[in-house]
């Protein structure tokens, strides 16, 4: 072990800074758009599945959401899973993309995970806080009380994602199925998510199995914050100490795996 | 002059995966996770030893594929041994390569912060870096360009200024002089031999023989992944390159077998005055240069000397037919001839001795020979070669 690489993430802050800094803003470079395709892409899936869903299949809102059209149903669970899906898709891209990099320079690695995740929420969670505004201001019945407790609903969140990448990453760099493989399960993880209908249309006999997805409870739970009130429950705590749990697996992978990135990249 | 080890290896050896196969990666990923099992893998170093002292210079040299590279990476952190232990102290600085550890996506730039990053360095430090880092690089406009569209001159010439403006207390370079122009490489010798006497260490991987003697004290030679030799750069080098006129001249074998039917100088050698041979002499001492020519058509040809310093000056040289010296022969159309030097005047340093095969009628010139020697001594004198002169009391007007 050299003494470059055990240094502490304190000891990198800046370089971590700079990889997402330049991970925002490189994200559209050469692009006239700009940023705003951060925002108009999510912006078309929504509009997509709430025409779909709520004038074709005529899907409606529970009663326990009042004052909320199904685009706010949708909106406020869909915009965390586009968070979480997309930077563990970039997370765990970031260590084979940054090869050139990572080959000539002694630094962690996990940086470029980090800096992947953190640059996709900071976006997002831009867009995000700006529809929320728009919805509210259209009427929807958004419950700005609830946006402190959904941020700290965010962490777990971030937590998972991250751990996710990690370990994805780590196995990318090694075996490149991976990335084809994680596609694949993402759309499946979101329609097995209640995201675009409310938990209680899944039969009851399914219910749990869909519950021990760490992704469906913390969309359900943004969902009652933000549309009715702020609220912690007892399983908020478990489910953040699952995420724990899943980003130490996630830590542990890519630093068993990390020292020999560069044999395989 | 040297201080504490900064570098430290001990029986450092590296493995690479074979990844032939897609069940070569699942294996490997497999023994890689459980923390054992056979890997397929070829080894790039084996047992390297070595200590880098603060303030010293090391230069690093070898074929191709050596394993030159992996080790420098080793020690720049990048990669880890398979077996062995690597102590590295202080702030390092590595060069690898071309790339030279910048992003391609990346301006120029952004690169610098980057870099900077990398050191430690807060976007504000680095600011105060940046002016200072593009004059040095010197690549006009193309600094807000992504470093894929650069050249790989302008590559070197960025990550040479980033180098010198972050002052490492380590400094790793692997073979980056030899990318930049001639200016540049002047450039940056002159700030490598700044840095060298500002008390900085510099570890220099490059297949020019000339900046590891100029820039380096000691030399480490790997072959085949394994130490061959390590000792004061110019023993080093000289074994290397001896080995690689061995090496050519075995490989040219078969073709030199037909003697070709041009004049050469079949050996040459230097020696004493008594007749031993010799590579050292002190300042003033007698040096003979014997050698023998070849001339296809039996008729003596014109041998021409010259003596140039390590670095290419030339000092002195004269053709066997200025003298009026005709070399006799000695025999199936070689000719043997010597040339002595008595009271050597050379300053102390490097040189190379030259020697040429001319035509009899001296007009063209065939072969070039070189054998190099040292001279020492103290002094301090400059310029190339002690001139006769006296110091004597002068008048007024």
């Amino acid at each position: 072990m050299s003494a470059q690489r055990s240094q502490t993430l304190f000891g990198h802050r800046w370089l971590l800074y700079e990889l997402t800094r330049r991970e925002i803003f490189s994200r559209y470079a050469g692009s006239a758009g700009g940023l705003a395709w951060t925002v108009l892409q999510p912006l078309a899936q929504l509009a997509i599945f709430a025409f779909v869903f709520s004038q074709v299949f005529r899907a409606t809102v529970p009663p326990a959401y009042t004052g909320v059209t199904y685009t706010g149903f949708v909106a406020v669970a869909l915009w965390p899973w586009i968070m979480f899906s997309e930077s563990v898709q970039r997370g765990m891209a970031a260590v084979a993309a940054n090869a050139g990099l990572i080959r000539k320079v002694a630094l962690p690695c996990e940086l470029f995970v980090y800096a992947s995740v953190i640059a996709c929420y900071a976006i997002h969670l831009a867009g995000f806080a700006g529809v929320l505004v728009v919805l509210r201001l259209t009427g929807e019945n958004i419950r700005l009380e609830g946006v402190p407790v959904a941020l700290l609903l965010m962490v777990p969140y971030v937590l998972l994602a991250t751990g996710v990448s990690l370990a994805l990453g780590s196995l990318h760099t090694i075996v490149r199925d991976v990335e084809h493989g994680t596609g694949l399960v993402l759309t499946i993880v979101f329609y097995a998510t209640p995201i675009l209908y409310p938990i209680t249309f899944v039969p009851e006999a399914w219910r749990g199995l869909v519950m021990a997805n760490p992704v469906a409870h913390l969309s359900e739970r943004l969902r009652e914050v933000l549309l009715t009130g702020p609220s912690l429950t007892g399983s908020d705590l478990l489910v953040t100490l699952a995420c724990a749990a899943v980003f130490a697996a996630g830590l542990w992978t890519f630093r068993r795996l990390s020292p020999y990135f560069e044999d395989f990249l | 002059m040297s201080g504490p080890a900064l570098v430290r290896l001990a029986g450092v050896t590296k493995d690479y995966p074979k990844l032939a196969t897609d069940a070569d990666r699942l294996r490997t990923l497999v023994s890689l996770l459980v923390g054992r099992g056979e890997r397929p893998h070829f080894r790039a170093l084996e047992d390297i030893g070595l200590e880098v002292r603060a303030g010293e210079s090391v230069g690093l040299i070898g074929e191709n594929g050596a394993g030159k590279s992996t080790l420098l990476k080793i020690i720049a952190g990048v990669v880890r041994p398979t077996r062995g232990t690597v102590e590295v102290q202080g702030r390092v600085s590595a060069l690898l390569e071309l790339g030279s550890g910048f992003h391609p996506d990346y301006t120029g730039r952004e690169n610098i912060f980057l870099s900077s990053a990398v050191m430690g360095l807060s976007r504000r430090e680095a600011r105060s870096k940046v002016d200072a880092i593009i004059e040095f690089a010197d690549i006009g406009s193309h600094i807000d360009e992504p470093i894929k569209h650069y050249s790989s001159g302008m590559v070197v010439r960025l990550g040479f200024a980033v180098a010198t403006a972050l002052r490492p207390e380590l400094l790793i370079t692997d073979e980056v002089l030899a990318v930049g122009d001639e200016s540049f490489q002047k450039k940056c010798v002159q700030w490598l031999q700044g840095y060298l006497d500002g008390g900085g260490t510099l570890l220099l991987c490059s297949h020019s023989m000339y900046h590891v003697q100029t820039l380096c004290r000691k030399t480490l030679w790997v072959h085949h992944g394994r130490a061959r030799a390590f000792g004061e750069s110019f023993d080093v080098t000289r074994e290397y390159l001896t080995y690689h006129e061995e090496k050519r001249r075995s490989d040219a074998k078969p073709a030199a077998a037909v003697p070709g039917n041009m004049p050469r100088i079949e050996s040459a050698w230097i020696e004493d005055a008594t007749g031993a041979r010799r590579a050292t002499f002190r300042q003033g001492e007698s040096l003979v240069v014997q050698g023998v020519a070849f001339e296809p058509d039996g008729r003596s040809p014109v041998v021409l000397f010259g003596i140039v310093r390590a670095d290419g000056t030339p000092v002195y040289g004269s053709p066997s037919s200025e003298a009026g010296f005709v070399p006799a022969a000695a025999g199936d159309r070689r000719f043997a001839f010597a040339v002595r030097f008595d009271s050597l005047a050379l300053l102390p340093g490097k040189y190379t001795l030259r020697l040429h095969a001319l035509d009899p009628e001296g007009l063209r010139l065939f072969d070039t020979v070189e054998n190099e020697f040292v001279v020492t001594g103290e002094t301090r004198d400059f310029g190339l070669v002690r001139m006769q002169h006296a110091w004597t009391q002068g008048r007024a007007r």
